[in-house]
């Protein structure tokens, strides 16, 4: 039978504040980037060696997909890569081998069990909800600076306004579901992906004739989850990016600069549909 | 037991997004097949659909893994 906690487990405590093994994931993501952040400013050349354009194609690449989304871009685009690199290393740091199986153990009802000392950030809500927080606060603050507080508040009424008494709560909780979906599907994605792997580890090792099976079949769900953890952390990203621009261009009238809500979708402005082969 | 079987029951709600992922990515091919020039344009919007119907199935997934772990 696997076991596999839902909450973060509690390694040691500091003054009362408990230090949680997916704290130490994220605070050791957190380095991994400073690490490469201070690798690549320190020797940085205009010519750039293979290591400095390595870690900086998943910046240029963000970069570029957040150009395309408003005249803003350049206040935002920070969060939104920001966002992306530190899921994306939080999640494939999961993926290394020692975390999540090396431990310490300690008895619970009679038989033990194991608290591994790093666990995958993601696979934790508190994680994830953190991060939605931010995006949350964010996309409002747009929104109000954008609209101003009176006309933030008028879009949540809508627009015939008899029928406010209806539409504001519909509105109101929309706007609060994005904060619940974005932790979510984060935390259910990763989080599943560790099931995965410890429920194919336990099939695989379950009895001595599908031994050589455990030498397989988890490295496939390895090699699924690598994708996943690059495609949920460009989600999360995307997501934050989208609603930003909603909030910024949801009044396209007086920042007619702008482009409408749907603007960022055209990523390539030159392959209109008129240009195909008839 | 009983909550062994109530996340069996919860992951039913995986077949809708099973088929509206189904019915996006299709989508997406034909229109790749129609313009393959757009697969930029295509690319983004394509991703974020499938997270956001995705999520759904995650949900279902959430309830019976809290379910199994977690429940009584």
């Amino acid at each position: 039978m696997i076991h596999v906690e839902i909450a973060g487990e509690t390694l040691f405590t500091i003054a009362g504040f408990a230090v949680t093994n997916s704290m130490v994931g994220a605070v050791l993501a957190a380095l991994l980037l400073l690490l490469g952040a201070w690798y690549v400013t320190s020797r940085s050349a205009l010519i750039p060696s293979r290591m400095q354009s390595l870690l900086e194609l998943p910046v240029e690449w963000m970069a570029g997909i957040v150009e395309g989304s408003t005249s803003r871009w350049r206040s935002y685009v920070g969060l939104v890569i920001a966002l992306f690199l530190m899921i994306l290393v939080a999640n494939w740091l999961g993926l290394l081998p020692g975390v999540g199986t090396i431990g310490i153990y300690h008895e619970v009802d009679g038989h033990e069990v194991l608290t591994p000392l790093v666990r995958p950030a993601g696979a934790d809500l508190n994680f994830t909800l953190g991060l939605a927080i931010i995006t949350f606060v964010v996309f409002v603050w747009w929104g109000v600076r954008v609209n101003g507080p009176v006309g933030y508040l008028k879009e949540l009424v809508g627009e015939p306004r008899y029928m406010a008494p209806l539409m504001f709560p519909i509105h109101l909780i929309s706007e609060l579901s994005r904060l619940v979906s974005l932790s979510m599907r984060l935390f259910g994605n990763v989080f599943a992906g560790e099931v995965l792997i410890a429920t194919m580890l336990a099939l695989t090792t379950a009895t001595l004739f599908v031994i050589p099976l455990a030498f397989f079949v988890p490295a496939i769900f390895l090699g699924l989850e690598l994708l996943f953890g690059a495609v949920q952390a460009m989600v999360f990203a995307l997501l934050t990016m989208t609603y930003i621009t909603m909030a910024i261009a949801e009044h396209g009238g007086e920042n007619a600069a702008d482009e409408d809500a749907h603007g960022h979708l055209d990523t390539e402005p030159d392959s209109h549909p008129a240009a195909s082969p008839a | 037991m009983d909550s062994n079987l109530a996340a069996g029951l919860a992951m039913i709600g995986a077949i809708g997004p099973g088929i509206g992922l189904g019915i996006g990515f299709s989508k997406a091919m034909e229109a790749l097949g129609r313009n393959p020039e757009a697969a930029g344009a295509i690319f983004v919007p394509y991703i974020l659909g499938l997270a956001l119907t995705e999520a759904i199935g995650i949900y279902c997934l959430v309830v019976a893994l809290i379910l199994i772990f977690a429940g009584g």
